[in-house]
Order: C-alpha cells, then sequence, then structure tokens
C-alpha cells in the first residue's frame, strides 16, 4: 500500500481495520457515532447502515493516521508531580453540616503539621521539578496556620512557576493571611452554597454568615472577581432552586458555579436503590440547571454563566489533549502527578480518598511524606485506575471523552471491579454526555450561543451537520 | 520598504558571501568597516575592498551576496530582522491563480552562497526559505538544512513549499532530530480536491498533497497549513476546518491569509479578493470551528481595524518588515505595534479605509 496513490472515492476494505473501532449510542436526536479518537457524527435513527465506511469524511492512510494522533492526544500522559494538595491544619472555626470527618474542633491539638512533618512538607516543596506547579491549601482551614503557609510558598523552588490556591471559609481575615491573599501568585477559593438563608443553614449560625459575606465583598472590592472563586456543595435532595443558587452568585459579581453535591461519606451508600436515586435526582438537577443557565444567558446576554464540570465535559469533547482534570481522565494515574499531604503527613491519591480514610470506611493512603508513596498499594490503585480493555467502555460512545475515579467506585461499592455501566459515575457522565451531545446538535440560538461561551469561542457555536 | 538589493562595487572576479562586521572579533568571512560617509561604506576582507552605496540603511552585521558582475550585493540575513527569507528557486511545478511571485522557467543555483549565509547569521535567527517550488531541488535543499544545522543547532528554518514532492522515503530522514527546527509552510486552499487543484492550476494536486503528508506525519514533521481567502473559497473554509480537525490535527498552525496584490493577484485582484471588513460573516464560522477543536489558526496579512473585535486575538502582525505600510490615518492607532498592516503595493483606496483602535 506505502505509496500508492490516495483516493478518497476508493476505499480499500483493508483499511477499516486501521480504523479506530466505530461505536455507537442511540440519543433523541439521532444516533452518534464515534470512534476511539473522539471525532463524532450524527446519523438520523434507522440510517443503521454498518457499511458506511465514512462517516467522519474520511477513508484513508491519512485519516487512519490522524485518528491514531487524536486517539493519544486524548490519552492523559503522567507528567512529574506538579500538583500538591496540602492540608496544614485539620481544626476549623466552623462546623457545617455536612462536614463531619474532615475538620477537628477550633483548640484541638495534634490537627496541625507537626515540626517534622513541616520539614519532610518543605523537602518535598523544594525538590519540585516541573516548569509550573499548582499548590492548593485545604483543611480545616489553613488561614488557621497563615505561617505555614508562608513557608511552604517560600520553599518553592527558584524558576517553577507556581500558583497557590488557599480554600478558606473567610471567616477571618487579618494582616497576616491579607499579605498572603495580596500576592499576585494567589488565588482564593471559597464556598457559596447559594442564598446566604441557605449557607447559614449549612452552617453553624447566621452571624458567621453574616461575616463570611463581609468578608467575601471585602475581596472582591480589594482584587475584582478574577481573584476569586466559588462553589456551592448542594444537598441532592433538597437542592436550591437554579435561579436562586445564580442569584447568590451573581450578587458577587461571580460567572463560573461548579456545582458540587454534598459527599455523604458512608451514608446511604450501602443502600444501592438509595444511592441510585440520589444519583438520578443529582443529574436531574444537573440539567435542569444547565438549562436554566441557557435561559438565562439568553435573556441577559451581557452576563453568561457556566456551570464548570458541564464546561469541561464539552471541552474533553471537543478539544483533544483536555487532560488537566484530575477527576475526569483516562488512564487516571495515582499518586502520579498530584498528592494530598494530610495534617499528619499521610499521602492520599485523592481529597475524597483521604475522606473516606477519615471515616473509616476503607484507607486509602498510599503513604506518607517522609518515606514518599511508591508503594504497592499505589501500584494497586493504578491497575484498575484505566477505562482501557474495560468491556463496557470498550464498546462506549463517550470512551475518548470519559474518565475513570476508581475512589468512587471504591467509596460506593467498596471494589472496582462492578460492571462499570452499574456504577454511579457511569450512569451519572452517560447522562452527561447524553446531554452535551443533545444540546451540541441543537439548532437553537439561545443553546449555541451558550456553548458558543461555554467553549471560549469567539463567535456563536457553530452548527453540527448530521450526516444524511 | 525597505531595500534588500543596494548598489556596490567589488573587485573580486566571482560572487561571495561575507558578514559586514559590527564589531565582533574578526574573521575571514567577514568583511570590516574601513570607511563610512553619507551615502557610502568601505569594507575590507578576504575578497579585497568592497563599496557599498546606500541611502539610510545601516547594513551593519548583515550577511550580503556580493555579486561584482551585476555591481550590486544582496542582503541575504538583515541582522534584527524577523523576516530574513531565501529565494531558493523561481521554479514551481503549480501556478495558483493568486501567485505573489510567478514562477520562471529558468533556475540559478544559489544553495552554496546560502549555505554559507546561514552559517554566518545572528545565534539563533529563523531563516525562512522559499520560492519558486523549493523542494523541485528538494536533495540540494535537505543537504542545506541538514549541513547548517549541524554546525548551527541554534538556527531554524521555515519552508515554503507546495507539498506535492515528498515521497515515503523522506519520511525516516525527515525523522532526524536536526528537523524539530524545521517548519514546512504547506498551503490548502479548500477540503474539496477539484476547488483545490483549479486554485492551484494542476490536477491531482490535492491528492498528491494528501500523500505528502502521510510521509511527513509520519516523520513527525512540523506543519503549518496556509490558505489564502479568495471568493474561490471563502465558501469552503468551514468544511475546510472540519476537514482539518478531523484529518490533519497534527498541524502546528493553521495560518488563515488575506490577498497579497502581487503577481498574477494583480491582474484578477477584484475578482480574487474577499472584501474584508463587510465579509468577515463569511469566514467567521471557520475560526469558531478552528477554536472549537482546538486548531490554533491564525489570521495573516489583515490589519486589526478589519476584525471584529472577539477575533482580534486571533491576527498576527504578519507582514514582513520591507514591505509593510500603514495609511496616515493609522498613526493614531493605538494597535499599530500589534497589526500587520498593508502590503505595501496594496491599493491606496484600500489602505486609506482604515478605522483607527
Amino acid at each position: 500500500m506505502e505509496g500508492k496513490g490516495l483516493l478518497r472515492s476508493q476505499v480499500d476494505p483493508a483499511l477499516k481495520a486501521l480504523r479506530p473501532g466505530v461505536r455507537r449510542r442511540s440519543l433523541t436526536c439521532g444516533v452518534l457515532v464515534s470512534d476511539e479518537a473522539g471525532r463524532f457524527v450524527l446519523e438520523p435513527h434507522g440510517l443503521a447502515d454498518q457499511e458506511n465506511l465514512s462517516p467522519f469524511g474520511y477513508a484513508d492512510r491519512l485519516g487512519a493516521l490522524a485518528g491514531r494522533y487524536l486517539q493519544a492526544r486524548r490519552r492523559s500522559v503522567s507528567s512529574e508531580l506538579d500538583y500538591l494538595i496540602l492540608v496544614p491544619t485539620l481544626r476549623c472555626n466552623l462546623a457545617c453540616s455536612y462536614c463531619q470527618v474532615s475538620r477537628a474542633a477550633l483548640g484541638a491539638r495534634q490537627h496541625d503539621w507537626s515540626d517534622e512533618t513541616l520539614g519532610h512538607v518543605l523537602d518535598l516543596v523544594s525538590g519540585l521539578r516541573a516548569r509550573a506547579v499548582k499548590i492548593e491549601f485545604q483543611g480545616g482551614e489553613p488561614t488557621l496556620r497563615p505561617d505555614l503557609i508562608a513557608k511552604v510558598i517560600a520553599a518553592v523552588p527558584p524558576g517553577v512557576d507556581a500558583l497557590f490556591v488557599i480554600c478558606t471559609n473567610l471567616q477571618t481575615i487579618d494582616d497576616t493571611i491579607l499579605a498572603i491573599f495580596d500576592r499576585d501568585d494567589v488565588l482564593i477559593s471559597t464556598s457559596l452554597d447559594g442564598p446566604l438563608e441557605l449557607h447559614a443553614r449549612q452552617r453553624s449560625d447566621t452571624e458567621q454568615t453574616r461575616r463570611f459575606a463581609e468578608n467575601f465583598r471585602f475581596l472582591l472590592d480589594r482584587y475584582g472577581p478574577n481573584k476569586i472563586s466559588a462553589l456551592p456543595t448542594v444537598d441532592p435532595s433538597h437542592p436550591p432552586r437554579p435561579a436562586d443558587l445564580v442569584d447568590a452568585f451573581a450578587a458577587f459579581g461571580m460567572r463560573s458555579i461548579y456545582l458540587r453535591p454534598i459527599n455523604f461519606q458512608g451514608f446511604a451508600r450501602k443502600n444501592h436503590s438509595a444511592a441510585r436515586e440520589i444519583g438520578e435526582a443529582w443529574s436531574d438537577y444537573h440539567r435542569s440547571f444547565i438549562r436554566y443557565l441557557v435561559e438565562r444567558n439568553w435573556q441577559d446576554r451581557g452576563r453568561v454563566f457556566e456551570e464548570t464540570y458541564f464546561s469541561l465535559i464539552l471541552r474533553r469533547i471537543f478539544r483533544p489533549g483536555s487532560n488537566r482534570h484530575v477527576d475526569l481522565r483516562n488512564p487516571n494515574p495515582m499518586g502520579q502527578d498530584y498528592i494530598v499531604i494530610d495534617h499528619d503527613g499521610t499521602a492520599y491519591p485523592t481529597d475524597e480518598a483521604r475522606m473516606l480514610t477519615r471515616a473509616g470506611i476503607i484507607d486509602l493512603s498510599i503513604g506518607d511524606v517522609a518515606s514518599g508513596w511508591q508503594t504497592e498499594k499505589r501500584a494497586a490503585l493504578n491497575a484498575a485506575s484505566t477505562n482501557d480493555g474495560d468491556p463496557a467502555c470498550e464498546t462506549c460512545a463517550y470512551k475518548p471523552f470519559c474518565g475513570r475515579d476508581i475512589v468512587d467506585d471504591i467509596s460506593r461499592y467498596g471494589t472496582t471491579s462492578l460492571p462499570r455501566h452499574e456504577t454511579e459515575f457511569c450512569r451519572r457522565h452517560l447522562a452527561l454526555f447524553d446531554f452535551a451531545f443533545e444540546m451540541i446538535h441543537s439548532d437553537s440560538d439561545k443553546t449555541r450561543y451558550s456553548l458558543g461561551h461555554w467553549l471560549n469561542l469567539p463567535g456563536p457555536f457553530p452548527r453540527v451537520v448530521a450526516v444524511s | 520598504m525597505i531595500a534588500l538589493t543596494l548598489p556596490a562595487a567589488s573587485d573580486a572576479d566571482r560572487p561571495f558571501v561575507t558578514r559586514l562586521g559590527d564589531g565582533e572579533k574578526p574573521a575571514p568571512t567577514h568583511s570590516r568597516l574601513e570607511h563610512f560617509e553619507e551615502g557610502r561604506s568601505i569594507w575590507c576582507g578576504d575578497h579585497g575592498l568592497l563599496e557599498i552605496f546606500h541611502a539610510g540603511e545601516n547594513v551593519q552585521g548583515d550577511v550580503v551576496l556580493v555579486e561584482p558582475a551585476k555591481g550590486r550585493i544582496e542582503r541575504l540575513i538583515r541582522t534584527g530582522s524577523r523576516h530574513n527569507t531565501l529565494l531558493v528557486t523561481e521554479q514551481c511545478d503549480q501556478l495558483c491563480v493568486m501567485c505573489s511571485q510567478p514562477p520562471k522557467k529558468s533556475h540559478d543555483d544559489r544553495f552554496g552562497h546560502f549555505t554559507k549565509a546561514c552559517m554566518l547569521a545572528d545565534e539563533g535567527t529563523l531563516i525562512g526559505i522559499s520560492g519558486g517550488e523549493p523542494t523541485l531541488h528538494m536533495e540540494k535543499l535537505l543537504q542545506m538544512i541538514e549541513a547548517v544545522l549541524a554546525r548551527r543547532p541554534d538556527l531554524s528554518f521555515h519552508v515554503l513549499s507546495n507539498g506535492q514532492h515528498f515521497t515515503p522515503e523522506h519520511a525516516m530522514r525527515l525523522r532526524d532530530p536536526r528537523y524539530r527546527r524545521v517548519a514546512w509552510g504547506i498551503p490548502l486552499y479548500s477540503s474539496d480536491p477539484v476547488r483545490h487543484d483549479t486554485i492551484v492550476g494542476k490536477p491531482g494536486a490535492f491528492e498528491r498533497l494528501m500523500e505528502s503528508f502521510v510521509t511527513l506525519f509520519r516523520a513527525g514533521a512540523r506543519i503549518e497549513l496556509r490558505t489564502v481567502l479568495l471568493s474561490q473559497n471563502v465558501a469552503d473554509l468551514a468544511p475546510l476546518a472540519r476537514f482539518l480537525a478531523a484529518n490533519l490535527p497534527q498541524i502546528e498552525q493553521w495560518s488563515v491569509m488575506g490577498l497579497e496584490n502581487a503577481g498574477f493577484a494583480r491582474r484578477n485582484f477584484g475578482d480574487l479578493r474577499v472584501a474584508l471588513p463587510e465579509r468577515f460573516a463569511e469566514v467567521a464560522p471557520a475560526l469558531d470551528l478552528a477554536v472549537l477543536h482546538g486548531l490554533p489558526v491564525r489570521l495573516f496579512n489583515i490589519p486589526l481595524c478589519h476584525v471584529p473585535p472577539a477575533y482580534r486575538h486571533l491576527a498576527v502582525a504578519s507582514i514582513s518588515d520591507w514591505k509593510k505600510r500603514f495609511a496616515s490615518a493609522c498613526d493614531e492607532c493605538r494597535a499599530q505595534a500589534d497589526c500587520s498592516g498593508f502590503f505595501e503595493w496594496h491599493p491606496q483606496e484600500l489602505v486609506d479605509r482604515v478605522a483607527p483602535i
């Protein structure tokens, strides 16, 4: 075949073998056909033309070569350690209803890094070799220990481009923490659960919520909206009305909302059907929230709101190589490019793994900051942390875009070997991708307006042509 | 406009390449400034005396080809310029409707001079190679690139080519690490083979190009794809963007380029030209598609004020320094430093239609 001319009209049957596997999924708007490279077309229902060799507009060696390139781009490549989640203290000055395990009382002892642990953390940080790193401080409430934050910041080697994120409840802002906030390389992340009454209900009292709102505004006045992000923790059984939630964010000038369901550690998870109901309620809410955003963005075109996870889903559909989100990528290496270091120096592959361990459900620690995490436990997790070769995933039209979250599987089912399509992760993502592809093929100007903004296009989202 | 050739006198009996020394340590390949006065300078080197007549151009540091019989120097590599291009041949096997540099039958082999010139270039210089069609002389071209990069790994090349002459045997050769410093600028005008062939004036050119792409991508070659905006292909741009996303996602850049009013395009400028900013709406969907699929798309040769604000970040100040000009109204524009401006020979009435930003 080498060297022969490529005639697009003549298709060598042998080329069929070169083409990555084609998958189909039936949607309301038609049948979605995709290949492993993530190229896709929508065919009308009833066409079902298995002999349609060229649904993607190519049928030659160039297309096959491009397919292998795209497929490779869609796989995450483990890089050097460049993302640290640090928990300098587990103590917190709040007691939120949904946070039973990841906090300790304000006056508790032995819930901060010891001098020894601090030394190991600083060694870890000063040994970072990636060109750009992100270091996130979580808790507890990390601003209770600005001294530890400052020491970590100072330990970053020169030449490493570091970004720091401080996850804080904004209860108290003193001069020490403000000096840290003032740095250009520091971002602030906080929680805003919706309208302030709801925010207060999910916390201990109204007075504290009043102080949070005051501090939030103070920081927005000081830095503008780009330095601060907020995310709501939502109870899937009693979610706020989308309008109320968006209004609450709008009041603080925030445009990006990352909907995060409350994590019921242990609770309801052993009860399969209850968990499944919660999962479905969440998917329904998520969809209704996106629909609301589409309407609202169209009504008030100057202020476009997005739901961050849905924007990520869209980027992963269209842009091979969008692999930096550690909750949605394939394979999803554990303890490789990011790590969570707890207040006692224990190392976890994800923050959820830390919570599960703290809740006493299963020990998912993979090592500690003193001796590292090149452990058998990490190897065991990594062996399962992929969609490749999974019988359900390998026939799924969404595999090129999807990811793997084994910690979620373990937390719900105590195993990673449940058939994939029976897991909550799979159901939730099938629902999200179905919804995304229906939107992508929508002819509605409203939908295309929001899609264009969520994907940062200069103009509206282009009409996707279905084959006929 | 910057003069690329200057009148000169030399006693040498043959053409030679030299670097007009800028005070660095003397070398046999360099010429030393002996005398300078208004309108002329005198240089001294291994080839004897060289007298250059100029009107204000600073040639110090330039690498020049001295042609005694023609009484001139050619400034092959101008120091500090980002727009140095070596014209290796004027022959071409395509005949594009808008060709800015119509081909000639004869070929003057200057690869030897060019190789010497590259060796004398400033550290880190990007050297353009153009034609005609450089790959008509594939063996000499690749030999030059390989010889230069073997001794000057700091340099890099950008070769404009129609991509008609790569064969599968080139794949292994182009995998040499030196070719990481070589980018190929290759035009593709439409994903419709007939339209592409019609525009480039060569039946079968599209299919041959696709064959070359297979070779080039198997070699991991760096490709800049170029599409000149024409009335003939403006409707094909969006399908082309989809085609690129599915079949050529490896490209390093997709350059969508405004038409240059030179060569063949001069005769048919009115028929070929896509009038901007009026017809930008016909171009925009292709740009949206490219951004959607993460294709690194850029707009070339289009002044910023002819591009709607949402698309301006895609526009590049692309026109080479020596052939770029602005309208007088551009003096008050704040964006001039980032703007392509116009080709020196762009019709004056069109140049005047600017809207300072």
